[in-house]
């Protein structure tokens, strides 16, 4: 008799147990003791990944405190899950400033003056336009970790040389040059690659239209545009499109936009940098030239094979202004070992170590020239210190959805140029909503 | 197939005082019941009727509720949000368009493939090898199954096998997923081939239940094949047919790793169904949109389950 009693009531119990064990998730006041090892969440795979531990390894034989790096490319489903079930990660590099401000505002993330830190010495390696990106609402919550170049177009060298092209400065030069590629080259090859299939690759079309638009339509414009303040279906937004199909389009992109919406962004490198290329140029940021050479491929000589140069002007009145992007990197709970690992990442010593794999470019003015490996990336290092105005990836600091719609948006643009106006008509009535729930 | 759904014998024990059954089994039914009720509440029941009302909500990145707004998120999913549901076009496309393409095209394709496949192998010597060789891809997860076919739909001939097929013969590459004419019924394919194992070996198994004698005592009064088979073969699997077609339809409906592993619902959304369309809701910090868009789903499921379970009940009483 009392065993039947027995299994009922254990299997409860035990349930009883896990249930209570979920819930005894609590980060009181101040700042704790840790627990000597920290998990650092993001969404950086393969050769990014390799780079990031490098500068984890060396916090660990520093400090002693053991770091366990997780990595989810869907990041944002993932951070949210983790947050919802009060089991959020100790540390996490943060790929949207937009979420950063989000997860700042619904207090998922430690200001740094709660950890014990001065914002103002972590700030002091970095300009304010870095430092805006992890400031919300006048607290600072974190360090920016790395920092792209957006304003980038990547090419080779020798084929330029070959066909006598000099490096183009206005867009009406980048667009002759394009021509005459075009009716060179011969068969399947086309003068550009682009990648940008699905949800996951339509960020390279955003990053298209930010570039032209923030030459053409000029900073203001753009600030205004990604902030709200200016509607999707302004006349400028129409006229960036239509310089930007002038080069995305079925005669000038290899294979056509249903291949450019069919490949990856790294397959898009590939179709210019591989072995067997069928394409000669491609526009992304300075992150490319360490996918080629790390991923692509390897025999590929920089300065000769491969280099990249800064996007062209296109309206002399708006300058050159820089598009980038950079990665927030923040405290979930406030003790000391994450302290101790955000203050390393703010160090120029981690700096160095993290650009010396050739990865990133950092934002840190402490981390000099020499320590970049190749040309290529102290390059990109050099645009971002000496750019003239930066302006953000646009299309990351929009709210909720509008970010990841965009891209779709672009998708259907560059294969339906024609329908651009009531496409652009139905997204700004859904960034009107976005806007105002924000 | 059918012996599944009848439960085993119930019956209270004879020969005892009424009261003291009541009170015995009062406590060991509720003992017995009892774990499978915890967990099925804790673990479907409870977040069910939480998502439910999340739906009516706006939540912040912790789930929290910042404000309660009826059903505003509904109709933002029926009338504004055309990813979801587009009725300007004809015929409406949008996920839950997509959707019903989904369970037509898979559903009655997996069936009828299965069925031709099971029928067709049990008429020949090598039927095993055949039925294994088509039951392969049901071994094969979701995830590998879409890595699989994106290389066998890759737009560069020299890496994607069916382009190389068909340029063989002179024809142009396809961007098979780059495109959105193409895109559904290149991933609808794909699932197709992973989920036929599943309705072949059902049925398959369904067709050895039948007796050879019927089927001699047809061919002894003078029916061919197809009247064997129309007449005799296909009327007693219409039992397994509907369980099969059952379990495709659920699992239709909640379709997700092979879109977001091989589109994640591009290009321009035109692959986009709606459990898609809800984990990116949820990454973009609209929870409770997102919970919207899982009560369809659990909505657009429930009829099916009716019928299942009606189907199952009925069973009972003629079993």
């Amino acid at each position: 008799m009392k065993r039947r009693w027995f299994i009922p009531a254990a299997v409860l119990a035990a349930i009883a147990l896990a249930l209570g064990a979920c819930g005894g998730d609590d980060d009181g006041g101040g700042t704790e003791a840790g627990d000597g090892s920290i998990t650092v969440f993001s969404l950086w795979g393969g050769s990014e990944q390799e780079a990031f531990q490098k500068v984890l390894d060396q916090f660990t034989k520093d400090t002693g405190i053991e770091t366990k790096y997780e990595s989810a490319r869907d990041f944002l489903p993932v951070i949210r899950t983790r947050l919802a079930a009060g089991n959020p990660p100790d540390v996490a590099v943060i790929p949207r400033p937009g979420v950063v401000a989000e997860l700042a505002r619904d207090d998922a993330l430690i200001p740094l003056e709660d950890m014990g830190l001065d914002p103002d010495a972590i700030n002091e390696n970095y300009s304010d336009t870095w430092t805006s990106l992890a400031t919300v609402d006048d607290t600072v919550y974190g360090v920016v970790a790395k920092a792209n170049s957006k304003s980038t177009i990547w090419y080779k060298p020798s084929s330029f040389q070959e066909n006598g092209f000099e490096i183009p400065t206005t867009w009406d030069a980048l667009l002759d040059i394009t021509q005459q590629y075009d009716q060179k080259l011969t068969g399947n090859k086309a003068p550009w690659a682009v990648g940008a299939q699905g949800r996951d690759n339509s960020w390279t079309l955003t990053d298209w239209f930010e570039n032209i638009y923030a030459r053409q339509a000029g900073s203001d414009n753009y600030t205004k545009l990604f902030n709200g303040d200016l509607p999707f279906n302004d006349q400028t937004v129409k006229d960036a499109l239509t310089e930007m199909v002038k080069i995305i389009n079925d005669k000038y992109v290899a294979g056509g936009i249903d291949t450019a919406l069919g490949i990856s962004f790294v397959d898009g490198i590939g179709r210019v940098f591989s072995k067997n290329p069928v394409a000669e140029m491609y526009m992304e940021g300075g992150f490319v030239g360490g996918i080629a050479l790390g991923d692509v491929n390897p025999d590929l000589k920089p300065g000769e094979d491969i280099d990249f140069f800064p996007w062209p002007t296109i309206d002399e009145a708006n300058g050159n202004p820089l598009v980038g992007g950079g990665d927030v990197a923040s405290a979930f709970v406030n003790n000391e070992d994450n302290k101790k690992l955000i203050e390393y990442l703010s160090t120029p010593e981690a700096g160095r170590i993290w650009v010396s794999t050739g990865a990133i470019a950092s934002p840190n003015e402490g981390v000099s020239d020499d320590a970049y490996p190749n040309d290529l990336v102290a390059k990109e290092a050099d645009q971002l210190k000496n750019a003239e105005s930066f302006l953000f990836d646009g299309s990351d600091l929009l709210p909720g959805t509008l970010g990841q719609d965009f891209g779709t948006l672009l998708q259907q643009i560059v294969k339906n140029p024609g329908n651009m106006d009531s496409l652009l008509d139905d997204y700004q009535a859904e960034a009107e909503n976005a806007f105002a729930a924000r | 197939m059918s012996s599944t759904a009848v439960p085993g014998p119930v019956g209270r024990p004879r020969g005892r005082r009424l009261s003291s059954v009541f009170k015995r089994q009062g406590i060991q039914a509720f003992l017995f019941i009892s774990p499978a009720v915890l967990l099925l509440g804790v673990l479907i029941v409870y977040p069910m009727v939480r998502t439910s009302i999340y739906s009516f909500a706006n939540l912040n990145s912790r789930l929290e509720v910042t404000r309660w707004i009826g059903f505003d998120n509904y109709t933002r999913l029926f009338t504004k949000d055309k990813s979801f549901l587009n009725l300007e076009e004809f015929p409406p496309s949008g996920a839950l368009a997509n959707n019903v393409k989904w369970m037509i095209l898979y559903t009655s394709l997996s069936l009828l493939l299965g069925l031709l496949i099971a029928v067709l192998a049990a008429r020949v010597r090598y039927e095993s090898l055949m039925k294994a060789i088509v039951f392969v891809p049901m071994a094969i997860a979701a995830t590998a199954v879409a890595i699989i076919w994106k290389f066998v739909y890759e737009p560069d001939p020299s890496l994607g096998s069916l382009n190389a097929f068909i340029t063989t013969f002179g024809a142009d590459p396809i961007a098979w997923y780059g495109r959105a004419d193409t895109v559904n019924y290149a991933l609808i394919f794909a699932y197709v081939w992973a989920s036929t194992g599943f309705a072949m070996v059902v049925l398959s198994a369904a067709l050895k239940g039948i007796s050879e004698e019927v089927i001699e005592a047809a061919r002894t009064d003078g029916a061919n094949e197809w009247d064997i088979f129309r007449r005799i073969q296909l009327p007693l699997l219409s039992l397994p047919i509907a369980v099969v077609t059952v379990w495709l339809l659920v699992n239709v409906i909640k379709v997700f790793d092979l879109i977001y592993v091989m589109t994640g619902g591009g290009p321009g959304g035109a692959s986009e169904v709606i459990a898609v369309t809800m984990v990116d809701e949820f990454g973009n910090g609209e929870g409770g949109y997102s919970a919207a868009i899982a009560v369809v789903m659990l909505l657009l499921i429930i009829p099916i389950m009716v019928f299942n379970i009606r189907r199952f009940r009925s069973e009972r009483v003629t079993g």
